[in-house]
């Protein structure tokens, strides 16, 4: 593979994976937000 | 005059080496000197700086004729590759064992991450995720701009990878990924990356000041300091380390140390928290200085690539912190002026020096403006970024042709 192909295939996937993890973390803050705020209310 | 080069054979060396190794000494000795002494001033970072220069001095003093008729020293040698010899100088020199059992297999890099992952709150990242994250992202861009001069340069993929990451801004992560991908410069890379790092903090604040004027640094930025919940931060810490081991196994045991820092402060596990980020996080960056110090001995500077890896690291580093910087402009703009672009720098991650510097050059134009815990945010941002950037080029440099 060309050098500078690699090169932004290795960032894409970077910045992929890193908004991907982001993501995650996002959702599972919502989710456990609203499990947290039952159990304070509870 | 041969009785008395004998007798004080530290000097003597000097007047039977290679002039050029010679002369590399006594510039590596002053070197030395002047790293431990902006340590102290704390013009670089002291904890890396005063055991690395001493390291340095005592290195390249501490010459002494061996038994072949050869020159060396009882510190250290990291040259060494055939198992008897190795054996021999477990029991002869100093620093060894050190180098052979925490070294050169990595477990400093993972020693020191479990500390700096036990003083991290995640709650940083998750007050303003997307834009920390962006912010990061930009802020990787030296690594790969690196990659692509590096090849041109002519070194080796794996070569120009592990020199690379030093535009991640993560010691222990350029160690561990030259240590995967070219163990043969490992430990220059490792020694110039360290170098470079401490320089980010006297280097980074003009570079900030130059792109972003006066008039925009000490914007205040919008964020939610709510309580993040315990539970919820020990899940997503659960989470995180599942989905990025799942993703690059090459470099799980960095994702691991980092993240087991993070579980036990969550955890609050007070023994192991108090272990982690004392004991375990200053002795192996006292042993990580002091290592990195009696490596620069003449013989591993005077290798020719060295030359073209100093050039690469400070290329790496300076794009990094440009794209950081247009990073944070970015989000100034994205988040119609609610992003204090000056964050953008602390994307680099360089945990927490980046963060302090962010800090530093807003509170210089705007005494009440705090963007303190989204920089630490971003910072984080960027050690994860930098550990995928670490097992995207670990796990894909075959790609590459040689």
């Amino acid at each position: 593979m060309d050098s500078i192909a690699y090169a932004f295939m290795a960032y894409g996937l970077t910045a992929l994976i890193s908004l991907a993890v982001v993501g995650l973390i996002v959702i599972i803050n919502r989710l456990m937000g609203n499990s947290d705020n039952e159990q304070e209310t509870d | 005059m041969d009785q008395l080069i004998h007798l004080f054979p530290g000097i003597g060396s000097f007047f039977v080496d290679d002039p050029i190794v010679a002369v590399t000494r006594v510039v590596l000795i002053v070197f030395g000197m002047v790293l431990a002494y902006y340590g102290f001033k704390r013009t670089l970072e002291p904890l890396i700086m005063v055991p690395m220069g001493l390291g340095m001095i005592a290195v390249n003093c501490g010459v002494l004729f061996l038994d072949s008729g050869a020159t060396g020293n009882i510190i250290l040698n990291p040259l060494v590759s055939d198992p008897a010899g190795l054996i021999n100088l477990l029991q002869i020199n100093f620093l060894q064992p050190v180098y052979n059992f925490t070294f050169s297999n990595g477990l400093v890099a993972c020693l020191v991450f479990m500390g700096i992952g036990a003083m991290s709150d995640i709650s940083f990242l998750l007050m303003r995720p997307w834009a920390c994250i962006i912010v990061a992202i930009f802020a990787e861009m030296g690594t790969f701009v690196t990659l692509i001069i590096g090849l041109k340069f002519g070194l080796p993929p794996g070569e120009a990878a592990a020199v690379a990451t030093i535009g991640g801004a993560d010691g222990p992560m350029v160690l561990f990924t030259s240590l995967m991908l070219a163990k043969d410069l490992f430990v220059p890379i490792s020694i110039i990356a360290y170098l470079y790092l401490s320089l980010t903090y006297v280097g980074y604040p003009y570079l900030v000041k130059l792109l972003i004027p006066a008039k925009y640094r000490g914007i205040e930025t919008d964020f939610d300091m709510g309580n993040v919940s315990k539970r919820k931060k020990f899940i997503s810490i659960l989470v995180i380390t599942t989905v990025l081991c799942l993703l690059l196994p090459v470099a799980a045991p960095l994702i691991m140390s980092f993240f087991i820092g993070m579980a036990i402060k969550e955890a609050e596990i007070e023994p192991l928290h108090a272990l982690l980020e004392t004991t375990i996080l200053y002795g192996g960056t006292f042993f990580l200085g002091l290592l990195l110090g009696v490596l620069c001995d003449a013989s591993t500077i005077l290798n020719p690539k060295v030359g073209i890896l100093v050039v690469l690291g400070i290329v790496a580093l300076t794009i990094s912190a440009l794209g950081a910087i247009l990073g944070g402009w970015i989000m100034y703009l994205v988040t119609k002026r609610n992003f204090n672009p000056v964050i953008g720098i602390a994307g680099v991650s360089c945990m927490p020096t980046t963060a302090k510097i962010a800090q530093k050059i807003a509170m210089e134009e705007n005494p009440y403006c705090m963007i303190m815990p989204l920089a630490m945010g971003a910072s984080l941002s960027g050690l994860i970024v930098s550990a995928i950037a670490a097992g995207v080029f670990i796990s894909t440099i075959g790609m590459l042709a040689p």
